[in-house]
């Protein structure tokens, strides 16, 4: 009754197939809409919205839907905004080496298309060709050649947002350096979508490398002194790694065949400069390690299968096994106490542990796999042990009904008042993702 | 336990002095307070209530807490290089000056991190960690007397921020004191992307309109293996551009892309640090590539065949690092040389897509012949970042508002191809009205309605940054009258 009370509203403004009715099945991962909505312009967007905020709907928004499992308390919301149906690239000028795209557009198309002028977005997430720009850009997903080029936050230089009163607010602009006003790109980055729906993102481009390599270095004995060590004297010369992620032995066998801590070194320059850095890498090469160089089309299927590793909600089902991906931040090298600690946790609580964290920049991934409750207190333990390393977990993907018991996003911050201050301020009546992000909003 | 030595019976200065709990630590003489009537934006000036100068964070909250009570409007204030005006004391502020809070905290090289005071000055980071071979990245021209404070208040950028960014992408973490007075920290341990609404980046670049920054988590970088400097010299402008764009273009990202006119050359020439610019040629372009020392030459090589391709007259390297530095002294010490050739000048600070370098440099060039004044343009043009110096005389009547409408003029033109007006020196006072240029009401009101959820009384630094200059008259004799009402 309710739901086609939904119905009748939104096919009021919008056409009747791209409204769907979508409450029937619950999806595992939570995150679902009585109603699914494909609005196609922004103005759609913004009337969705609009009737929702009038109306005293919920809404949550996705893209491709990678991130279902990602945040979020309640199974369904009223509405299921998808911007997969809005998508396509509004601005190229390859001169200026900027690009605007509608959120919805596919990540990997993106760089497809732009590698046809040399270009590229420098940003690494997870699942490329699934993942929409507008849903990296909303939870901020980085990969490993942060370290060389820098997140989300660093890449965005504007965005047009939907507000929940349905007001289309542009921040940032087109131009690489832009101090006019407060930052507000940066409050839409990574905040799950809870102030606003991103329409349309512009991002400052790089050019793509001439050339590239990767060193993958493994340490058969596992001494973490050694890695560490080397890990050291490489930061501290003037190499330019654009990654330095070091992998747990469960994800270097997957990856490499090798079952031992692994080090995936990546060098993208001019050709010259990326063999005097392998040969730099060589020269300091710790005793006992063994050395593999994977070159350009080789080192790119390498990274290809690394972006594919975490467990993507399609396919979801069927399997008894729990899957959960963990984020971790800590101080850089306490990457290597986090590896430590996640092949400790596997061990302990029947778990298949892959983990990798990058030494330059303190980001982590651990994937955990195997009965929910052995998931969920593994959450715990590695939270516990991550909080006295002054770090933070944020549970990245979780089936909905096991969220309920861990904190996605950990205890709230002390300066939690001023997020409040600001969701309450930007969506008063709480209509965008409720409860998808820290303390609750 | 009152101060002693304090010769005012204002009480909010006994009060003021007795919460820094030292006379020297508060000026509010007249003739002391004069100083500080502005900053480095020199055409308004407003004196300050009292300028107090505490010398740790809780001491700041302190302050705070007592202005906030009492409602007396106040704010921040580093070394006075902002260009913008965001220091000056429009309503009679209390201004906390956080020069005393100048130490370097922590450093820790293999985390890359360092952490500092507001009042730490920007070049004495990288000299502190140079001798281990880091630096710190964002480099504004002022970066030998500004402070990182004012850095992060104002997002500096600077030479190098074409491959390196801009402030915001060097701040892991800050210590901030609210308006209101609590200390709150973001950012813990300088570790990225903490869980929440990214408070660093909304913070960096703020103005110091949403709080006061006590401590500064940074990243520091291990220094480029190597570097190399070009300097080239066209006779048409329009080459000196598309010489720019053809690097880009080439997936070449330089570390530095500077640009000078004829007017600026004359400029840098006349003053402390001239290196012999042929004063006929109409731009000098100088490149800065850095990083593996292996993998330059061909970028060199490259950049020379670019700008042989563009006409350029005369084009070469550097020779050595001594060479070098004359080069970055002459340009980077380009505003004040003005001075050498004009009474006064107006730095403005637009910025524009690079693709629109030669239609905005036209245009700009038909603004200094429609307002009479000369406009000599040095700017970062790898990011189309432009510093148009109006040149003027003070003394003559009404040259300097026609000096403020030629520099606006210029925003006019930046913001018209899609570009932004300002880049890097803020909006302040100096920008107020032209945020127009690229806001809607609506999309000011948000940004206004974010600095309530942190100031909601206004009472840091207001006036600056946004155009309403309706609600900040009514602020000021809401002030006034609160202000009578006490005293």
């Amino acid at each position: 009754m309710i739901t086609a009370d939904l119905l009748t509203g939104l096919q009021s403004f919008l056409p009747q197939d791209q409204v769907i009715e979508g409450g029937k099945q619950s999806h595992p991962l939570g995150n679902s809409g009585q109603v699914t909505v494909f609005p196609k312009s922004e103005e759609e967007i913004a009337s969705v919205l609009k009737y929702a905020n009038d109306n005293g709907k919920t809404i949550y928004v996705e893209g491709a839907g990678t991130k279902k499992g990602f945040g979020g308390l309640t199974e369904s919301a009223d509405i299921l905004l998808s911007l997969a149906e809005y998508k396509g690239i509004v601005e190229h000028v390859p001169g200026d080496m900027t690009l605007t795209v509608k959120a919805g557009t596919c990540f990997a198309e993106l760089q497809d298309y732009l590698a046809q002028y040399k270009q590229k977005i420098a940003l690494d997430p997870f699942v490329p060709e699934s993942s929409t720009i507008g849903g990296i850009i909303a939870s901020n997903e980085s990969g490993p050649k942060r370290l060389g080029y820098g997140s989300a936050r660093d890449a965005v230089i504007g965005l047009r947002i939907v507000y929940p009163d349905g007001k289309v607010i542009r921040a940032g602009g087109k131009v690489v350096k832009n101090v006019a006003g407060y930052d507000m790109n940066k409050l839409f980055i990574g905040s799950m979508g809870t102030l606003g729906v991103v329409s349309e993102v512009t991002i400052k481009l790089r050019p793509l490398p001439k050339y590239e390599s990767l060193i993958l270095l493994s340490f058969p004995e596992g001494n973490f002194e050694q890695i560490r060590a080397f890990a050291i004297k490489l930061l501290d010369s003037m190499m330019e790694p654009v990654s330095l992620e070091l992998m747990s032995p469960s994800l270097s066998e997957r990856l490499t065949g090798k079952t031992r801590y692994t080090l995936a070194i990546g060098f993208e320059d001019v050709e010259n400069s990326v063999h005097y850095q392998e040969e730099f890498v060589r020269n300091i090469q710790p005793d006992n390690s063994e050395l593999e160089i994977l070159i350009k089309e080789h080192a790119q299927r390498f990274w290809d299968n690394f972006y594919s590793i975490a467990p993507y909600p399609a396919a979801h089902g069927g399997s008894k096994e729990t899957n959960a991906v963990l984020k971790i931040g800590v101080i850089n090298l306490d990457v290597l106490n986090v590896l430590k600690e996640s092949q400790i946790l596997g061990d302990s609580h029947n778990l298949l542990v892959e983990a990798h964290g990058g030494l330059g920049h303190g980001l982590c991934q651990v994937n955990l796999k195997g009965a929910g409750e052995d998931v969920v207190s593994a959450i715990h333990e590695v939270r516990d042990a991550i909080t006295k390393l002054g770090g933070y977990v944020v549970v990245k993907h979780l089936p909905f009904a096991l969220r309920k018991e861990v904190s996605v996003w950990g205890d709230k911050p002390a300066h939690f008042f001023m997020l409040e201050g600001i969701k309450t301020k930007v969506d008063p009546n709480r209509i965008l993702n409720p409860k998808r992000f820290v303390g609750g909003i | 336990m009152a101060v002693k030595g304090i010769k005012s019976k204002d009480k909010h200065i006994i009060n003021l002095a007795n919460i820094i709990g030292d006379a020297r630590s508060i000026l509010y003489h007249t003739e002391d307070l004069i100083a500080y009537d502005c900053d480095g934006f020199t055409l308004h000036k407003h004196l300050p209530k009292a300028v107090v100068f505490p010398k740790n964070t809780q001491e700041v909250a302190n302050l705070v807490k007592y202005c906030s009570e009492n409602q007396l409007p106040f704010l921040a204030r580093g070394a006075g290089t902002g260009l913008s005006g965001g220091a000056i004391p429009l309503n009679g502020e209390v201004i906390i000056s956080l020069v005393k809070m100048k130490r370097l905290l922590s450093v820790d090289l293999e985390n890359r991190r360092a952490v500092v005071e507001p009042g730490f000055v920007n070049l004495k980071l990288t000299n502190s960690i140079a001798d281990k071979g880091y630096y710190y990245a964002p480099d504004p021209s002022s970066q030998y007397c500004c402070t990182i404070g004012g850095n992060v208040a104002e997002n500096a950028g600077g030479a190098h921020c074409l491959k390196y960014g801009v402030t915001t992408n060097h701040i892991l973490g800050l210590e901030v004191v609210m308006p209101n007075g609590e200390i709150v920290e973001i950012g813990t341990n300088g570790i990225p992307d903490a869980p929440g609404y990214d408070l660093l980046g909304l913070l960096t670049g703020s103005e110091g309109t949403l709080g006061i920054v006590t401590k500064i988590t940074v990243r520091i970088l291990k220094n480029p293996e190597a570097k190399q400097t070009v300097l080239a010299y066209f006779d048409r402008v329009e080459d000196g551009s598309q010489a720019v764009s053809d690097i880009i273009s080439a997936g070449i990202v330089p570390a530095a892309l500077e640009m000078m006119d004829k007017v600026a050359i004359e400029g840098v020439e006349a003053a402390a640090f001239p290196v012999g610019h042929p004063r006929d040629i109409e731009a000098v372009l100088l490149i800065e590539v850095d990083g593996i020392a292996a993998g330059l030459d061909e970028q060199i090589n490259h950049i020379l065949e670019v700008c042989k391709n563009r006409n350029v007259r005369e084009v070469r390297a550097a020779k050595d690092e001594a060479e070098r530095g004359r080069w970055w002294a002459n340009r980077k010490t380009g505003f004040g040389a003005m001075g050498a050739i004009s009474p006064d000048y107006l730095v403005q600070d637009g910025v524009i897509p690079r693709s629109k370098l030669p239609e905005v440099l036209n245009n700009i060039n038909k603004i200094s012949e429609e307002y009479g004044l000369r406009i000599a343009n040095i700017f970062h043009a790898g990011d189309g970042n432009l510093h148009p110096l109006v040149l003027f005389d003070a003394r003559k009547p009404g040259e300097s508002d026609r000096a403020l409408a030629a520099g606006s003029a210029c925003l006019q033109v930046c913001a018209d191809v899609g570009g932004t007006i300002t880049g890097e020196h803020g909006v302040g006072i100096e920008k107020r009205e032209e945020m127009r240029f690229v806001f809607s009401d609506e999309e000011i009101n948000a940004q206004t309605d974010i600095r309530e959820v942190f100031n909601p009384h206004n009472l840091l630094n207001a006036g600056k940054l946004f155009p309403m200059p309706g609600r900040c008259v009514e602020i000021k004799r809401d002030l006034k009258e609160k202000e009578a009402a006490i005293s």
